[in-house]
């Protein structure tokens, strides 16, 4: 007895689809931002999804049209932000996907960007199967990539802090690339790898992985991780003494992080960066200062890299006088510009690499911080020919239109 | 669902036209799709948990085994979507067979438990095992090659194409559940000591019921990797084998279209609030726990059982 | 590889156990008594963590005091969740309730975010129990003492009060025939809530004690509730001293797999499990009535 009641629930879904469903957006332009609202790394996450807003503010219109802003979580999953990808070019119909850290997310996204023929700047995964095999002429790598993290403080910190490396990495895409550049650079010291351990993302206790470090008597611990997991491992290096006997580097540390964990965790640490916000570019102070306006911190170089990205996009579709994909993309390649992020960053042709100076830092003791978020001190810099390297090194072959 | 019953025509023929038009109604055809393969997945699922009366909670495995099974032959082997998802099916069942074996070994909660223990298992094998699977990063890359003259790559398409594997998985949930096979586990799920003193081989009709679930969310999981190009890790996790018994007890257990309803429902609204980041697992953490509380076997059956007194 | 730096991690391991420990006890003694399997469980390990923070951080009080108040706060709220949603259910299959407890813990969990934020809070190791302490084979953090100090004696003390308290004999006869003990006269359903109450206060502790080394965030309770199961079907469902016994396993297990092979490490907690499953399903000292 099925009766009419199922009848009458097909019909409502019916009609529910057709209500709910969203009417297409008018003549505007359309950034959407994929990154990690929720969890532990949001701190990365939401300086991106306000950066993007606040360009696009700053922007205004451009070639006439309004500039809509959307913003999806993914959560720091691949998968997740596989689906949001498809929502966005499909449903929302988004011109470009900006943002998306880990860098198995952004292959991910990569991927639809090429099935749906849209662009996709990668501001914040640092995998360089991005601009080698995995490369195409719908992703423009923006900000930074691991070779460069590598280059900047791994070949340094080879020199100067030590040759006996033990390593702790995260177990994912992003933490595998990082490994195999860092230990290129060491190897190009002639430094010896004393050990590695590979760790899942988010663990909460390090104390088996430093008492592992311990042992094996390292100059220098490399911590190739992120977010909580950057501050969890260094917390029980110091825990365990450790970082009493050697010296800390980092693939990547956020000034919010330290904030959260206290700078005394972190002080003599090192890492590198493409930009800080004390850093003299033309509008970096101005977008920092009104970043801390509006949200209380500082901004960290992904924010201020989608910040980049954003408008210089939005300056492309300028010049190309359409948000045609490829006419965009085709006035990015080979451009030369100068903003608050990069002075001046430059869009290499051949692999889509957004390349600029990039910076070493050290992290300062707590007696040396004057003001808030003041957290490193700028102890050199590496010009981008160096940091990047050759162009096309990582084995890009340019598919795509 | 009596197929007896003079409505049914009309249920089916409104119901075909419904799912005809799905795409031109739903937000973007991606997601229609989507709705179709967690649907396909649910009937399966109610065999055994609404009709059987076995509540597994590492059904994802199955899900998984048959989308990394799809999207590993696809990349590898130079053959046509179809034959490739076939594969994903195979190996979901296949696995199905020692697990089902194992787990029916217990009863009532530890069943439970052990279906769970037994997904965690294959998802830490998968999420270990990077060479074949890409651990967590998942596989990358699944391919559409075009069918002939079908061209698989266009959304609209591909939604069509996955249309026809759920008529042909609701064509045949209805023939098993109307068929003496699945009477006896519905007996079974009543009372099984009496089932058994009546002589059925129980552990065997169960085996061979999950086994059938198997089929289902391999099948699933096959189309779902096409859908995405992609094989992410969760599709093994525990989120997808939370998702999957949330879809069938929302919906209504034990009647087949209640799942379907529930997984298009929640896939659905999981969708639309995707702009409303915070909320999301709190509407669906009240939703299922309301479920469970009050209506007890399900939001579409108790509105249909309502409706009934017209 | 040397025997010192063995030791050193397998004590180390301890720690890890003891958080299993902690947690998989009111998981298992809530099944025990009640026949629920809590889903929720995990969710309340968080809620415990999240008492201490707002307690210590932002109502700057004393550490020791979060420990005392926090279990109760938990446990409180554990008892109105059985009180007026999870009693209701008794009279159905388990899995009714397991379901249940599973909505419970996404709502739990999103309401937390809602309320504190995704990201998750800082919390730091207390003053009086920070710094390492010279135990002659390694200078080991005073906090992570102190964990495996305060697990080692409420076990005991949980193992004690059901094993030799009037109220343990009742909720051990409420296990075996719950009719029997309702004729007898005993409020079976206020003592199931009170058991209720008490599992959710063991997580709660657990929680507050896992703050200071874990991060504090809505989803810390996902990961470990498998984990915890997987702790409980081993030691067998309802059993105290194997909750115990598989917790300390456990946690050396996995710490024996960073030593060894670092990729394998949690990965042996689910094979083990698996070769339990198979050999022995209800596990080490489950008792054989909980299969239905």
């Amino acid at each position: 007895m099925i009766k009419r009641s199922l009848v009458l629930t097909i019909v409502l879904i019916g009609v529910l689809f057709l209500v709910v469903c969203p009417a297409k957006a008018a003549d505007t332009v359309k950034v959407g931002v994929i990154s990690v609202l929720s969890g532990p790394l949001a701190v990365i996450g939401n300086g991106e999804a306000w950066s993007a807003e606040m360009a696009i503010n700053d922007f205004g219109t451009v070639l006439g049209k309004k500039i809509e802003f959307v913003k999806r979580d993914h959560a720091y999953n691949p998968g997740i932000a596989n689906e949001k990808a498809k929502e966005l070019y499909e449903k929302e119909k988004v011109d470009v996907i900006i943002a998306c850290p880990n860098s198995a997310a952004a292959l991910a996204v990569a991927q639809q960007a090429l099935i749906h023929k849209k662009p996709f700047i990668s501001t914040s995964a640092g995998t360089t199967d991005l601009i080698g095999k995995q490369c195409h002429r719908y992703i423009i790598k923006w900000n930074y990539n691991d070779y460069m993290l590598a280059t900047t403080v791994g070949l340094w910190g080879a020199e100067h802090l030590g040759k006996k490396w033990y390593t702790i990495t995260s177990d994912y895409a992003w933490g595998h690339d990082l490994l195999k550049h860092f230990t290129a650079a060491l190897k190009k010291k002639g430094g010896v790898h004393l050990g590695n351990d590979m760790v899942a993302l988010n663990t909460a206790d390090y104390s088996p992985y430093i008492l592992n470090a311990i042992k094996a008597k390292p100059d220098v611990l490399v911590l190739l991780n992120v977010g909580k997991d950057t501050t969890n491992s260094t917390k029980a290096a110091a825990e365990f003494g450790l970082k009493k006997t050697c010296k800390i580097v980092h693939a990547l540390l956020f000034g919010p992080n330290i904030k959260g964990a206290g700078p005394e965790v972190f002080a003599d640490d090192y890492c590198a960066m493409s930009w800080y916000w004390k850093v003299d570019n033309p509008g970096a102070r101005e977008y920092a200062d009104k970043y801390f306006k509006l949200h209380g911190e500082r901004p960290h170089f992904m924010a201020a890299a989608v910040y980049s990205g954003t408008w210089q996009y939005l300056e492309a579709v300028k010049r190309a006088g359409t948000t045609e994909p490829e006419a965009v993309i085709k006035q990015l390649e080979g451009h030369t510009f100068r903003d608050m992020f990069a002075n001046p960053g430059y869009i290499r042709p051949e692999d889509h690499m957004q390349v600029a100076k990039a910076y070493l830092l050290r992290a300062k003791r707590p007696e040396e911080i004057m003001e808030d978020y003041d957290y490193f001190e700028i102890v050199g810099s590496v010009p981008a020919e160096e940091a990047y390297g050759k162009p096309g090194q990582f084995g890009c072959t340019m598919k795509g239109f | 669902m009596k197929i007896n019953s003079k409505y049914f025509p009309w249920v089916i023929v409104l119901g075909f036209i419904f799912f005809l038009l799905l795409p031109f109604m739903a937000p973007y055809k991606a997601l229609a799709s989507q709705i179709l393969i967690f649907a396909i997945f649910a009937i399966g699922y109610d065999i055994l948990f609404g009709y059987t009366g076995l509540l597994s909670f590492g059904h994802a495995a199955f899900f998984g085994l048959g989308a990394y099974g799809a999207g590993l032959s696809l990349i590898h082997l130079a053959i046509p979507v179809p034959l490739g998802i076939l594969i994903g099916v195979i190996i979901s069942i296949l696995i199905a067979f020692p697990i089902a074996y194992l787990s029916i070994r217990s009863r009532g909660i530890y069943f439970v438990m052990v279906t769970l223990a037994f997904a965690q298992l294959i998802y830490f094998i998968a999420f270990k095992w990077r060479a074949l699977t890409g651990g967590d990063d998942g596989l990358h890359g699944v391919p559409r090659p075009a069918l002939g003259p079908i061209d698989l790559g266009s959304e609209l398409v591909l939604y069509y194409f996955i249309l026809f594997f759920f008529i042909l998985s609701v064509m045949l949930g209805i023939r098993i559940i109307n068929s003496p096979f699945g009477k006896t586990l519905q007996s079974l799920r009543e009372n099984e000591d009496r089932a058994k003193s009546v002589g059925y081989n129980t552990n065997r009709f169960k085996l061979i019921s999950f086994v059938i679930s198997a089929f289902f969310a391999g099948l699933a999981g096959g189309l779902y990797a096409v859908l995405q190009n992609f094989v992410p890790l969760f599709s093994l996790g525990l989120d997808i084998s939370g998702d999957i018994v949330v879809m069938t007890l929302v919906g209504g257990m034990g009647t087949l279209y209640g799942p379907i309803m529930g997984a298009m429902a929640i896939v659905f609204l999981k969708d639309m609030l995707s702009s409303y980041i915070d909320i999301w697992p709190l509407i669906l953490g009240l939703i299922f726990v309301v479920s469970v509380m009050t209506f007890r076997r399900g939001v579409f059956k108790q509105l249909i059982e309502k409706f009934k007194k017209f | 590889m040397g025997f010192h730096f063995i030791f050193i991690q397998l004590f180390n391991g301890l720690i890890l156990g003891s958080i299993y420990i902690l947690l998989s006890l009111g998981l298992t003694v809530i099944f025990g008594t009640l026949g629920v399997v809590n889903f929720a469980h995990g969710a309340i390990y968080m809620l415990g963590a999240y008492a201490a923070y707002s307690i210590v951080t932002l109502l700057n009080a004393n550490f020791f005091l979060a420990i005392l108040i926090c279990p109760i706060i938990v446990g409180t709220i554990g008892m109105l969740l059985e009180r007026l949603l999870i009693s209701k259910l008794y009279k159905l299959p388990h899995f009714y309730n397991l379901l249940l407890t599973f909505g419970i813990m996404f709502f739990i969990q999103d309401a937390i975010k809602i309320i504190y934020g995704p990201e998750g809070e800082t919390f730091h190791i207390p003053q009086i129990l920070g710094g390492s302490v010279n135990l002659g084979f390694v200078f080991y953090p005073k906090y992570r003492l102190f964990i495996i100090l305060i697990t080692a004696f409420l076990a005991l003390g949980v193992w004690l009060f059901i094993e030799r308290t009037k109220l343990g004999a009742i909720i051990r006869a409420g296990t075996d025939d719950s009719e029997m003990v309702d004729a007898l006269g005993i409020n079976i359903s206020r003592t199931f809530t009170l058991v209720f109450g008490m599992g959710a206060a063991l997580s709660g502790l657990a929680g507050v004690l896992a703050a200071p080394i874990q991060d504090v965030q809505p989803l810390m309770g996902m990961d470990i509730l498998v984990e915890t199961f997987v702790v409980v079907i081993i030691g067998g469902m309802g059993s105290i001293v194997g909750s115990v016994l598989a917790g300390l396993i456990i946690g050396e297990l996995i710490t024996v797999g960073v030593i060894s092979w670092p990729p394998i490490a949690t990965s042996l907690m689910y094979i083990f499990m698996a070769i339990i499953l198979i050999a022995r399903p209800r596990g080490f000292l489950g008792r054989a009535a909980f299969f239905e």
